[in-house]
């Protein structure tokens, strides 16, 4: 840690594990609910749980985001940050947000979005949040003597980010338009400027750990994130097959989609060779371990799992089945979880001065968790393949076939227990780094 | 390549596929009014849309195959049920059975059922290239019961039938068993019973439900003869 100001990070990584936790057991409450009869339904039925499931998981991710920008920023910029009180309003004001969105939902205060549930008011009052956060970050970042493609690229990542949330706020008559402009935010963000946010902190970490030229790791981040644009922008057509949108986008959106994996298989052989051509010895093993596990799992969980089911003559089968879900856990856990886990185990012991840090616990967590979401991933897999075939293939009766697929319920409520138990130590271990009391051995 | 090249391919690429992006979101908006009929997207239809958001429908059920997986898809739910059970079903939608997954009750009120079911029955003909795809094949198990049969025990499900009578282990016992009904009676008796049982007895306590369709009638009697 180089400047002061950085410290702001910590309290970010803190409540984004502790979000992460919370999303974790209502997640496990979901799947009981297709499994078991629901003693909940009056109180917290499957739709509302579903929206917390959701928005807890973005915020979580989007703490985690800020606080990792907060930590890069002042240290690629090489000054501190332009305002700390700003840095903790905004973090103040994004809590009580996500937390009066969580509470609303409970209440049946939705705008009836999947995944964009929060009312239009609070839509709003996170645009103030997103914006004091981006002026935050550009003011310290004009301070730069020189300005690096890390930092370029995070400062276009948080605005797209910003800038396609636009799209989601306003009310749309057309069932068609409506969801036609949602994707602009959850595609565009997922597929998009997320993976700009997360391609730049995973740089900025791989340049710290292995001490490679700064020209080689940020050519290589320019050629991933026009890859991850010129095949994702586009690619957003494959969301466009069946909602009432032209049946061009079965073409445009097949063939660019398809190409998605592309960037994602570059970013696996990217990481592995700075860590081979790495210029210094790697002492935080357990940081490398997520780094080149997140590139791995990145590619498993969106690449194949997203390639398997993008071209039209397979998506007509598995639209709006379980195969999404298995997708999208494996995807958001790969892409964006372990990157954050990544972020936070860099740049934790760094924060509190610990120039040394038993790393034991973070390698259960490490294990643990992707096992898991292994299990969950291949459990969902195979429930969505017998939904696609019994109730599409074969026109079987919606509930009937759910109870074919039961047991591989079973099978994600197992693999997310175990999923639970490695966050819960996850959470633990951040909790216990962050509330150390500083060391004598500065690193 | 060096790293300028890099930042070349970067914003050119970028700027290419943006392009490409917004010129076919023209053409898609131009597009849409006629695949989505919005000529018939009248104001009840988009009331009904706020109803469906309201309630946050979306996060059990999918439509277009968006949503939550926990429900079945309503794309096509208009054309599938039909105008009178989705009226009878949005306004109890309680299953009888408590081991299946139900559908709380959202308590909507009339016209709100009114406005939903026009949104839906918008929906209904978009334009969806197709989607869902018909089945390649009819479900054909040994045991399993054909599909009207299924469809005539929701029907009885729906109408709360087992509350007085009993078929097999359960139901009420104030009104006939059912269980053998299929061997006591004919189809025509059936049809006429359950939509106006005085025609057979005068002082018949049971009452009559002329709610039901024809074709849910027709199923339900197909059921009902199948209990022999």
């Amino acid at each position: 840690m180089a400047f002061d100001s950085q410290k702001v990070a910590l309290k970010y990584f803190v409540i984004s594990a502790i979000f992460f936790g919370l999303q974790v057991i209502v997640g496990l409450l979901l799947v009981s609910k297709y499994i078991w009869p629901d003693p909940l339904i009056g109180i917290l039925p499957f739709n509302t749980a579903r929206a917390i499931h959701t928005n807890l998981l973005v915020v979580w991710m989007i703490f985690g985001f800020m606080g990792g920008t907060y930590y890069i920023v002042p240290e690629e910029s090489g000054t501190e940050l332009f305002s700390k009180k700003l840095a903790n309003l905004q973090f103040y004001l994004f809590l009580l947000g996500g937390l009066v969105g969580v509470v609303g939902f409970l209440f049946g205060w939705t705008a009836g979005r999947p995944l964009l549930e929060l009312p239009v008011e609070l839509k709003w009052a996170i645009v103030i949040v997103a914006l004091i956060f981006i002026f935050n970050v550009f003011m310290t970042m004009i301070r730069t003597k020189k300005w690096t493609a890390i930092q370029g690229l995070l400062l276009g990542g948080i605005v797209m980010l910003a800038f396609m949330w636009l799209f989601g706020i306003p009310f749309f008559k057309n069932l068609t338009l409506d969801y036609y402009y949602w994707w602009w935010v959850i595609h565009l963000w997922v597929e998009g400027a997320w993976e700009l946010i997360a391609a730049s902190i995973m740089a900025f970490v791989l340049l710290k750990i292995t001490g490679v030229d700064r020209q080689i790791i940020e050519k290589w981040l320019y050629v991933e994130v026009a890859l991850v644009l010129i095949t994702g922008i586009i690619g957003t057509g494959h969301h466009y097959y069946w909602i009432g949108t032209p049946k061009y986008w079965l073409w445009w959106g097949g063939i660019f989609s398809a190409l998605e994996p592309v960037p994602i298989l570059l970013m696996v052989f990217d990481t592995l060779n700075h860590v081979k051509h790495k210029k210094i010895e790697i002492t935080n093993l357990l940081v490398l371990y997520w780094a080149v596990g997140c590139a791995i799992f990145h590619f498993i969980g969106a690449g194949v799992w997203g390639f398997a089911h993008t071209l039209p003559v397979i998506n007509r089968w598995t639209h709006g089945t379980q195969v999404t879900a298995a997708h999208g856990h494996l995807a958001f856990f790969g892409a964006y979880a372990m990157l954050i886990m990544t972020m936070v185990y860099f740049a934790l012991p760094k924060l509190k001065g610990l120039g040394q840090f038993n790393q034991k616990r973070g390698f259960w967590v490490f294990w643990i968790t992707t096992i898991s979401m292994v299990v969950m991933g291949l459990a969902f897999g195979v429930a969505g393949v017998i939904q696609s075939y019994m109730q599409r293939g074969l026109g079987m009766d919606f509930l009937t076939v759910q109870g074919f697929m039961r047991p591989w319920f079973m099978a994600v409520f197992f693999g997310g227990l175990g999923f639970f138990i490695g966050v819960i130590i996850y959470i633990i271990d951040v909790l216990q780094m962050a509330t150390r009391r500083k060391e004598l051995n500065e690193s | 390549m060096g790293k300028k090249a890099a930042s070349n391919f970067f914003i050119w690429g970028t700027v290419i596929c943006t392009t490409v992006f917004i010129w076919l979101t023209i053409d898609t908006h131009i597009t849409i009014p006629k695949r989505t009929n919005t000529d018939k997207l009248t104001d009840e239809v988009v009331l009904g849309k706020r109803v469906w958001h309201n309630h946050n429908c979306n996060d059990c059920h999918t439509i277009l195959g968006i949503g939550g997986y926990y429900s079945p898809d309503v794309t096509k739910v208009y054309s599938a049920r039909g105008e009178t059970w989705l009226k009878t079903f949005l306004k109890n939608p309680e299953s009888p059975d408590p081991q299946r997954r139900k559908m709380p009750n959202q308590n909507l009120k009339e016209d709100e059922i009114k406005k939903i079911i026009a949104f839906f029955k918008w929906v209904d003909v978009i334009d969806t290239n197709q989607w869902p795809p018909k089945p390649v094949a009819e479900a054909k198990m040994i045991g399993a019961a054909p599909k009207e049969t299924l469809l005539g025990k929701n029907v009885l499900a729906q109408y709360r039938c087992d509350l007085c009578h009993k078929i097999g282990e359960k139901g009420g016992t104030f009104g006939p068993n059912l269980t053998h009904v299929g061997s006591k009676r004919d189809t025509l008796w059936l049809a006429a019973q359950i939509r106006d049982p005085k025609s057979h007895n005068p002082n018949a306590q049971m009452p009559a439900f002329p709610q039901i369709a024809e074709e849910e009638i027709h199923a339900l009697v197909n059921y009902l003869m199948s209990l022999k």
